[in-house]
């Protein structure tokens, strides 16, 4: 039973260094906490995407070879559009405020008194280092809502206007292509010309939309 | 081995300081500002202390009922049935995603709440908590109080987490049946469409 309590026990105090971690880097942080959960959004489902193609017993191997590379195609655009706006705008709203850019007038009042005002805007500059009691719980309440409004703005425009133009052009122009292969292979001059220059078809729309592995769903 | 530190190299050195620079450069250009207002003072405030995971999805869901139907709907590179099917698609998914995804967040960090409780914790009568195994499965050993707003964000964080792991399921028993469930209903309000094909 001895080495079954070892284990137990190792696992028990990682588990408590990793609520710890947790603690010590979201308490303060709810803007960062959005932007890695986000992240972690879309990767868990994105790799849900994937294992369901992996499994599914109704895609062909030659299918699977195709859809796989696909689907972590379309989960990299994903989760790479989303962390790089996101999170670079979460770090312009932090940045102005830890640089003291962008103040409260009772933070304007702490860098005054503290003869920081030489030091507003360099981007070496925290004036959070040496604040203690009230106003240190002051400027974090304010750095905190900035940021979760900065890292919302950020996964508005990521999420609903930049990702869903990419993939609309990216699915147009794989659409494009496979219909190109196909014609193709018919090797009729006539009927390619005419099914390559039209726009993407009911048929192989709904194909697409209603297959259960054609779909990225946010979570 | 040789063992070399990147940080060293006098290409790392230079590197940082351009970027630096283009950084420093940018936040040149932005202004100095005030928030005086003692209102928007408390709604910022209010934003960081109340805005977490489950209200962050519904935002994300309202505005792209606003955009992402249209950007849909402007898409010339597919046929007018098409753009309807995908316009109502859309549509649903937006619907079915966003409201999982606020439960489930809500849920979870719900179930969170009661399961890291601290010594110094205390329910509505005001009454110390008795602590047990369960409802202290989730409790850091370096929180101070269940009151403060660290606390706070830790359990949301901990509670979106496992709300993530619990979506990977749910994504497929209840969002994706209930994205068809409701694109056939919308299609069909729309008046269908010519070349239906596939249910």
């Amino acid at each position: 039973m001895k080495p079954l309590n070892n284990v137990a026990e190792f696992m028990s105090k990682q588990f408590m260094n990793v609520k710890n971690y947790l603690y010590k880097n979201y308490g303060e942080a709810p803007g960062k906490m959005l932007v890695h959960t986000g992240v972690l959004g879309w990767i868990l489902s994105s790799a849900a995407q994937v294992t369901a193609v992996m499994f599914n017993d109704k895609i062909s191997a030659k299918e699977k070879l195709f859809l796989i590379p696909q689907e972590c195609a379309d989960a990299g655009v994903n989760i790479i559009s989303f962390y790089l706006v996101t999170n670079t705008l979460k770090n312009i709203g932090s940045k102005l405020v830890s640089t003291g850019k962008l103040v409260t007038p009772k933070i304007k009042q702490y860098i005054k008194q503290n003869n920081l005002t030489e030091e507003i805007g360099k981007i070496t500059t925290d004036i959070k280092k040496g604040m203690t009691g009230d106003i240190r719980e002051h400027y974090t309440d304010f750095k905190n809502g900035v940021d979760v409004i900065t890292s919302t703005t950020g996964a508005i425009l990521s999420c609903n206007i930049i990702t869903p133009v990419l993939r609309n052009q990216y699915a147009a122009n794989k659409q494009k292509e496979v219909l190109a292969k196909k014609n193709a292979n018919i090797k009729s001059p006539s009927l390619e010309y005419t099914s390559f220059h039209k726009p993407l078809r009911m048929t192989d729309y709904q194909l697409n939309a209603y297959s259960k592995y054609s779909s990225n769903m946010k979570i | 081995m040789l063992g070399i530190n990147i940080s060293n190299t006098a290409f790392y050195r230079t590197a940082k300081a351009g970027g630096q620079r283009v950084q420093q450069a940018f936040y040149d250009c932005l202004p100095n500002s005030v928030v005086g207002s003692e209102k928007w003072q408390k709604r910022i405030k209010w934003i960081g202390s109340e805005i977490s995971s489950p209200e962050n999805r519904l935002i994300l869901g309202a505005t792209a009922l606003m955009s992402q139907p249209f950007i849909d709907a402007k898409n010339k590179a597919v046929d007018e049935d098409t753009r309807k099917v995908s316009v109502c698609r859309t549509v649903a998914k937006i619907i079915a995603g966003t409201t999982t995804g606020f439960l489930i967040r809500k849920g979870c960090i719900s179930a969170i709440k009661n399961w890291s409780k601290l010594p110094s914790s205390v329910d509505k009568n005001g009454v110390r908590v008795k602590l047990t195994k369960l409802n202290t499965l989730f409790s850091p050993s370096k929180a101070g109080s269940d009151i403060s707003e660290a606390f706070k964000q830790y359990q949301n964080a901990i509670g979106t987490i496992l709300a993530l792991v619990v979506m990977m399921f749910t994504n497929f028993l209840i969002d994706a049946p209930l994205t068809k469930f409701l694109t056939n209903k919308f299609v069909k309000h729309s008046g269908g469409v010519n070349n239906e094909t596939s249910k």
